[in-house]
């Protein structure tokens, strides 16, 4: 009897200690097994799709973790203080909140995030991120323009180290354009075409009326969408078409003013005329693209990345074949509304200074290493060096570079970015279903979204 | 206090058999649920948590969009499982006596797609009804209708994902139903036959009262389903049209992992733990009540 309860107790004891080790936390660093001194430091990078390859689509099995377990590689081979491993790992770009939110919740953040910054900025305002001041030398701020810099900078500190940028615009199918008779509002190839706003307006009224319905049957002029917020800084483009300022000095909405609410019904008007695609409400832009890409759609959104992965579907026979342009998207004034995304590293703040310091030199080699940043190349390279070597293979980066003058700041630097974009697409779909005027769409968005603004004003690091 | 001891002493072997279940149960489903009541009276961020008392429950109700998931939550809940509980009956009752091929053919039809994954079935479903690609769309606009859009509409959206879960979830509750059935004893049915009742009567008078623990039991598990229903929802209309179709269980993910409002969202739980506590007690206590 004794021994049988002894071996019950002595079983449930292991099965216990079987669950507590499952359960025990990972070693940040332990001793190498091939190695006599050197720690090994495994850190995890996320990223959201961004180019495929090293350097390019082309290369044979070019994915988009190709890069960064190439950098990986060559950065564990030439670093002296630790055995470094690190696990890439891609993510889709409309999950990327959810993951990150449980994982920081959990406690287990990842080291390094590759993103678009304008959708991580909240992460610095949450005390999520470190700086980066300290991998930032005198030769990078050469390089690179302040302007990156600044869009970079949340406070007094960088946050993400720049690498590249995908500034976004309209894209056009010319045959669409040519077929409808719109042959004088064509741009060139390598050119990004401005048209005034009245323009634009003759052009999707001749797209709907003159488009030969043999040839392009069951399409559209131009793609609008507000599902969700993905690609949403297009539809805060479309907002700003009347000249609202968007934000104050103090970094509050002002959008419901009289220019901010002409927009609203500006969008409103074309939507009810059938000069978009139907159902913009429960359309998202990945829809939008699609149509596009299988000419159901003349105009649509697009960004650099977007541009060239579109036009190697095409020479790839992955997708229909027809002649893209590129084109600003218009206002009133007459001068266009352009922006960009900058692309970049942030390193999270794990709690474990040894892979904080390992991380940091990762972040610093890949986006510092004279080859591995001339992968930048595959959208739009923050690097002046880095552009002027490829400023002839791209003859874009010239009119991209020309285009800048037009940038403007779609997220105006305020804390709960994030948030704020959960709370305009909702009333995207009130106007479009008409269950709100555009007038009160506008004014609900900006009592929410300053709502948003205040509450993490008052829960940011920065701004305290 | 010797007995006690020794009682103890004596079960031991018990304690250790049952220990394993009741430790997961402790570990996976008890402290959850007080971590979740704690985390609702805090504002939390990466870097701390600030005590707030009921000021989350507070924000919760000033809130008109949770207002409103509450609202599309008690209909689906309502639609949802009186549309199955009746359909399922009718369903039952007229083939449950049939030739047993018959019945596995009925039951295999309507249990397909129970075992087709929620998210396969949103996707389906999504395919057909999206107003940029959507087959439905589609042939609507060549038969010259205009522009149909079921799911960006307010109106239609809540009776589009009430039939799309009802589809998806009646096979189950067809399923214990006919089994429940053809466990009622024969006699009573030659019995009423005997008397001269008619199929109905047996049906309402006989059928129905014998199978009511089962009744219950598909209530209850409907009700606290439909109570979690989300998949559909992210899949679908992501909440929308202007958060038309957002329901508690979509407004707490969304507070959770979206605005990282984790206090908010544990509120919203602890909310959602009382009204099922609340509905399934009394159907409970009525399941186990011997006659």
């Amino acid at each position: 009897m004794l021994k049988k309860r002894f071996l019950v107790t002595a079983l449930s004891g292991v099965l216990a200690l079987s669950a507590l080790a499952g359960c025990a936390n990972k070693e940040t660093t332990k001793p190498a097994d091939n190695s006599k001194d050197k720690k090994t430091v495994e850190l995890s990078l996320m990223l959201t799709p961004q180019w495929k390859g090293v350097m390019d689509p082309s290369e044979k099995g070019a994915d988009y973790d190709s890069f960064f377990k190439a950098a990986a590689d060559k950065f564990s081979k030439q670093y002296k203080d630790y055995d470094v491993k690190v696990k890439v790992e891609v993510i889709a770009s409309d999950q990327r909140d959810e993951l990150l939110n449980v994982k920081l919740n959990g406690g287990t953040p990842p080291d390094i995030f590759f993103e678009n910054t304008f959708a991580m900025g909240d992460y610095a305002h949450r005390g999520a991120l470190v700086p980066l001041n300290d991998i930032v030398d005198d030769a990078a701020k050469k390089d690179i323009d302040k302007k990156y810099w600044d869009s970079v900078t949340f406070g007094k500190d960088v946050y993400f180290y720049p690498f590249s940028h995908m500034p976004g615009t309209l894209a056009y199918n010319a045959d669409m354009f040519k077929a409808a008779g719109l042959d004088q509002y064509i741009g060139g190839e390598n050119e990004i075409k401005t048209w005034t706003l009245k323009d634009y307006e003759t052009i999707l009224n001749a797209l709907k009326k003159d488009l030969p319905k043999d040839k392009y049957s069951n399409a559209y002029p131009m793609g609008l969408f507000a599902l969700n917020n993905q690609g949403d800084t297009w539809n805060l483009a479309y907002l700003r078409m009347f000249g609202t300022k968007f934000f104050d000095k103090k970094g509050n909405l002002v959008v419901d003013d009289k220019n901010g609410v002409e927009a609203a019904k500006w969008l409103k008007k074309t939507y009810d005329a059938g000069l978009t695609n139907p159902g913009a409400e429960s359309v998202s832009s990945n829809d939008v693209n699609a149509m596009f890409q299988n000419q159901k759609l003349a105009i649509s959104f697009t960004n650099s990345v977007l541009f060239n992965s579109a036009k190697a579907d095409m020479a790839a026979g992955k997708a229909p074949k027809f002649d893209i342009r590129l084109a600003n998207i218009p206002s009133e004034s007459g001068d266009p509304l352009t922006f960009t995304y900058v692309s970049g590293a942030a390193v999270f703040n794990t709690k474990d200074k040894t892979r904080i310091k390992v991380s940091k030199d990762f972040v610093k080699f890949f986006s510092t290493d004279p080859e591995l940043v001339k992968a930048s190349k595959n959208g739009i390279p923050v690097r002046t060096s880095v552009a002027n070597e490829f400023k002839s293979q791209n003859p874009l980066f010239a009119a991209y570079d020309k285009n800048a003058q037009y940038l403007f700041n779609f997220t105006g630097s305020v804390p709960g970015y994030s948030q704020l974009r959960q709370v305009l697409y909702p009333e995207l779909q009130a106007i479009y279903t008409g269950q709100k005027t555009p007038a009160q769409a506008m004014e609900d968005y900006q009592t929410n979204g300053n709502k948003v603004i205040k509450d993490s004003r008052a829960n940011s690091v920065i701004e305290q | 206090m010797k007995t006690n001891k020794h009682a103890l002493k004596a079960n031991m072997t018990g304690y250790l058999f049952i220990a394993p279940q009741l430790i997961l149960f402790l570990v996976f489903l008890v402290y959850p649920i007080i971590e979740g009541i704690r985390l609702s009276l805090f504002r939390i961020n990466y870097t701390n948590e600030i005590f707030v008392g009921l000021g989350n429950y507070k924000t919760l109700f000033e809130d008109p969009v949770f207002l409103k998931s509450t609202l599309n939550t008690v209909i689906f809940v309502v639609s949802i499982v009186a549309l199955t509980i009746v359909f399922a009956l009718f369903v039952s009752s007229a083939v449950f006596d049939k030739n047993a091929k018959y019945v596995s053919f009925i039951r295999g039809s309507y249990y397909i797609p129970v075992m087709v994954s929620m998210v396969v079935m949103s996707m389906v479903w999504g395919f057909l009804l999206n107003p940029a690609n959507g087959l439905i769309p589609y042939v609507a606009k060549q038969l010259d209708f205009s522009n149909v859009n079921f799911l960006g509409n307010p109106h239609t959206v809540l009776p589009v994902i009430i039939f799309v879960t009802f589809a998806t979830n009646v096979g189950q509750a067809i399923i214990l139903y006919i089994a429940s059935m053809i466990g009622v004893p024969k006699d009573l049915f030659e019995a009423a036959e005997v008397d001269g009742a008619s199929r109905t009567t047996i049906i309402f008078k006989i059928l129905i009262p014998m199978v009511k623990p089962t009744t219950y039991y598909l209530i209850i598990m409907n009700i606290i389903a439909v109570l979690k229903i989300f998949v559909v929802i992210q899949l679908l209309t992501g909440g929308g049209p202007n958060n038309s179709s957002t329901t508690l269980m979509y407004f707490l993910y969304n507070n959770a992992f979206k605005y990282n409002q984790l206090g908010v969202a544990s509120a919203v739980g602890v909310i959602m733990f009382l009204i099922t506590l609340l509905l399934s007690v009394p159907q409970l206590r009525a399941m186990l009540k011997k006659d």
